[in-house]
């Protein structure tokens, strides 16, 4: 929808947000909702301030972040050999890509306990988990970018004389890498968000799990600050992954 | 297209592959299951492991077994209120975004920044506010599945092309008239789409809550059956779960598609 | 023989005696078994020779089989019946050095800029890294692109996508040029342009071409003989001969043997694409 003054609805979404935060304020400061469910404006702050200035979110971070990187690492390496080994012939796309497909609308996270009960609480229970949620877009698109290159562009290659080596490396992999990449832009969001998530339900370390012992130990404010901090980190890695992949297609052209 | 995928992707002759892919994937999930029963039985710890015949027979259990019944029972109606609620709220919402000038512009950044955020970390925050009953479950369920929704019909509404609607004007239509017979059906296939997005948030959100904190439904059994390492139990919980899940999927994308036919 | 080398004077229609560069005899392409309902019948029994230096074009109405021969003469199809020989050699697969193609749908790598495309055929055609700087720029000077080396294909116009295609295969200094409908997704104005662009080209050049084409003027204004496909099982019709020195000047355009030469293509393929057409009809 085009027209309409952009000042406009960026005034009107500013005040949206201060009304907001007054409603917090005034709700907490006269004790309309128990402070057990909504800390002070002030303290939650306060305490999001604190967090950031002592640096006390780090070895949750770290747990986390450690958990993240193995899990897309190991979804992305496993995605995408298997994806271009899948597309490498029509008969194993048709048997495969409706598998992994149908596999994909199981919600994984059903897995978990399965998980937890092989791995027990520790990392290797949220590896596991992002790992394989992580793995499916991945997989799927890395088949579907090597199986629907343009066919022109394999044709004038062939016309040309290429040999396997330099139509896998000069055409297919060019072709199917805007694809592919989505597929992996979309692993690493899905990857980080279960983690955390799994982190909720069971575990002993990471940010995820760091929000469960403030709510059960009754320390709203620094339970939200925690919740603060887990969305701006997913935020980041949002978009940095995002810009990232727009920097990446310009070259593409 | 598969004789240009084919002959695109691979140079070597093509064998003469007469068995169908569907054949060829049962046959693959079948070596998958007796592979799975025959290594479980020999090396698998029966504490963390159970075999696919014991897991069969857990899930026969499972008819006689009330409790479990219920709790199945339980977790189906979470899903089937929260999705209700999530179109009920989802598409006049979305009507009213796609639709209003001021409302778009104002309002639905707000929206797509709250669909951004990652809704785990706020888990802790929805069973503090709504308990540890049903009702936080159906909460989290609806807010996972009514972003979709929203999202959808806008873009359902957004992508009708101006000509369609200067034409019915052109033809004397009211604005009601054309809200009713252009605006509307134009966007039906985007908002099936947005159910069925919908639904796959709302499994999401209900299955979350559930095994995060639950006291009779799906999530009491998952962490009752790996607290007393019943593997067999666990997995066919499991099982039923996906079974639920893959129906309810199925059955909007099915929609979905019936909805979208004379789309492109 | 570079580009460069060649002179203006422009080449007379080939030589009778001259050698075939191309041999194409009895080619058929079926689809399907015998008795199967789907079968099709794309191309029947199809002959000709290309002699050297010729421009040859083969028109006909959808369907015919034009496509399907000129894949057939490059090594990019193998034919259910029949067999061609370039220079003597029976044809079996790509002959990347012998035979350049040019394509209908821009077949030029949009991540690669122009230049790099030009390079990269020669690069899967085995030429010496060192030459393929100045043969692409060679070729884009020929083209007309020299600025645009740079660009990306994304960047440039449809008849300007082609023209780079064109360099590429110009760059391979082949002597077999294969054009299949290569001006077909442009507007008509930017065709006649690049049509007397090729023609000047390729006057210089002295290639061997075989182009397939729809329309009918452009084939008479192109080629040195045109031939015309029947319908659906593709049978070559007719033989034409155009009869006139290249490069084909504006004044040939706006010719009365221009005029009759078209109008007798026309008759020959009405009747052709009605058959076609009414194939399609419910």
């Amino acid at each position: 929808m085009s027209g309409g003054n952009p000042w406009l609805y960026r005034g009107v979404q500013v005040l949206f947000v201060a009304a907001l935060l007054g409603l917090w304020y005034y709700v907490s400061a006269n004790g309309i909702v128990s402070p057990i469910l909504l800390p002070s404006m002030t303290a939650s702050f306060a305490e999001f301030g604190h967090l950031l200035s002592t640096g006390s979110y780090w070895p949750d971070l770290d747990v986390t972040l450690y958990e993240f990187v193995c899990a897309f690492l190991l979804a992305a390496s496993a995605g995408c050999s298997l994806g271009y080994i899948v597309s490498r012939s029509g008969f194993s796309i048709r048997v495969f890509d409706p598998l992994f497909a149908g596999l994909y609308s199981i919600p994984a996270i059903l897995l978990f306990p399965l998980y937890v009960l092989f791995f027990g609480l520790g990392a290797g229970s949220k590896i596991a988990i992002g790992t394989t949620i992580a793995f499916f877009p991945i997989v799927l698109n890395t088949i579907a970018g090597f199986a629907y290159v343009e066919k022109a562009y394999i044709t004038a290659a062939r016309s040309m004389g290429a040999s396997e080596l330099q139509m896998f490396w000069s055409v297919m992999l060019p072709a199917a890498f805007p694809v592919v990449l989505t597929g992996l832009r979309i692993g690493f969001i899905v990857a980080f968000l279960s983690i955390l998530g799994s982190e909720t339900i069971a575990s002993l370390a990471g940010l995820g799990h760091r929000i469960v012992t403030y709510a059960e130990s009754m320390d709203p404010a620094k339970m939200f600050a925690y919740i603060f901090f887990a969305i701006i980190i997913a935020f980041l890695l949002n978009g940095g992954v995002s810009t990232l992949e727009k920097r990446v297609r310009r070259w593409q052209a | 297209m598969s004789a240009r995928i084919a002959e695109g992707a691979v140079r070597r002759p093509a064998a003469a592959v007469r068995m169908s892919p569907g054949v060829a994937r049962l046959l693959i999930i079948a070596g998958l299951i007796i592979f799975w029963e025959v290594s479980v039985r020999l090396w698998g710890d029966p504490l963390f492991l159970a075999p696919p015949s014991q897991v069969v027979v857990s899930l026969y259990e499972f008819i006689w077994n009330p409790q479990v019944l219920n709790a199945l029972r339980t977790t189906l109606y979470e899903l089937v209120v929260a999705f209700a609620l999530a179109v009920a709220i989802g598409l006049p919402l979305g009507l009213i975004l796609g639709l209003q000038r001021f409302a778009y512009g104002s309002f639905y950044p707000i929206v797509l920044l709250l669909y951004a955020t990652p809704q785990a970390t706020i888990l802790p925050l929805v069973i503090l506010a709504f308990g540890i009953g049903t009702e936080s479950k159906i909460a989290f369920g609806f807010t996972h599945s009514i972003f979709p929704i929203v999202v959808n019909v806008v873009a359902g509404v957004q992508g009708l092309k101006p000509s369609l609607i200067v034409a019915a004007r052109s033809m004397g239509a009211n604005r009601r008239q054309i809200l009713t017979n252009v605006v509307i059906p134009h966007m039906i296939p985007s908002f099936f789409t947005g159910m069925r997005i919908g639904m796959t948030g709302d499994l999401l959100g209900v299955l979350l809550a559930e095994l995060y904190v639950s006291q009779a439904g799906v999530g009491h059994y998952t962490r009752l059956f790996t607290e007393s390492f019943e593997p067999q139990r666990l997995f066919a919980l499991i099982a039923c779960l996906a079974a639920i899940a893959v129906f309810l999927n199925e059955s909007c994308r099915r929609a979905e598609r019936r909805m979208s036919r004379w789309h492109d | 023989m570079s580009i460069g080398e060649l002179s203006k004077s422009g080449r007379h229609p080939p030589d009778a005696r001259g050698s075939a560069a191309i041999t194409v005899t009895g080619v058929s392409q079926v689809y399907g078994a015998e008795g199967d309902p789907r079968r099709v019948v794309a191309l029947d029994r199809a002959s000709l020779e290309v002699a050297r230096g010729e421009l040859l074009c083969l028109i006909g109405p959808s369907g015919c089989g034009k496509s399907t021969l000129l894949n057939v003469i490059g090594g990019l199809a193998s034919p259910s019946e029949g067999e061609v020989t370039i220079d003597g050699e029976k044809v079996a697969a790509p002959l990347p050095k012998k035979v350049a193609y040019v394509f209908q749908e821009s077949a030029l790598f949009p991540w690669r800029t122009v230049i790099d495309n030009v390079k990269l055929g020669m690069a899967f055609q085995g030429v010496a890294r060192g030459e393929r700087d100045s043969r692409a720029h060679e070729a884009l000077v020929a083209v007309g692109l020299a600025e645009f080396a740079d660009h990306y294909p994304g960047q440039l116009s449809g008849g300007m996508k082609q023209r780079a295609q064109l360099a590429r295969a110009l760059g391979l200094k082949t002597d077999i040029l294969l054009m299949d409908e290569p001006f077909a997704s442009l507007d008509e104005q930017t065709r006649m342009v690049l049509g007397e662009d090729l023609s000047e080209l390729l006057a210089r050049t002295g290639k061997t071409i075989v182009f397939v084409t729809h329309s009918l003027i452009e084939a008479v204004f192109l080629a040195d003989r045109v031939a015309v496909f029947s319908a659906r099982p593709g049978r070559i019709k007719e033989v034409i001969a155009v009869e006139e020195g290249h490069p084909r000047s504006r004044s040939f355009m706006t010719s009365d043997k221009l005029g009759r030469l078209r109008n007798r293509l026309y008759e020959l393929l009405h009747d052709e694409i009605r058959k076609t057409m009414g194939e399609r009809a419910p």
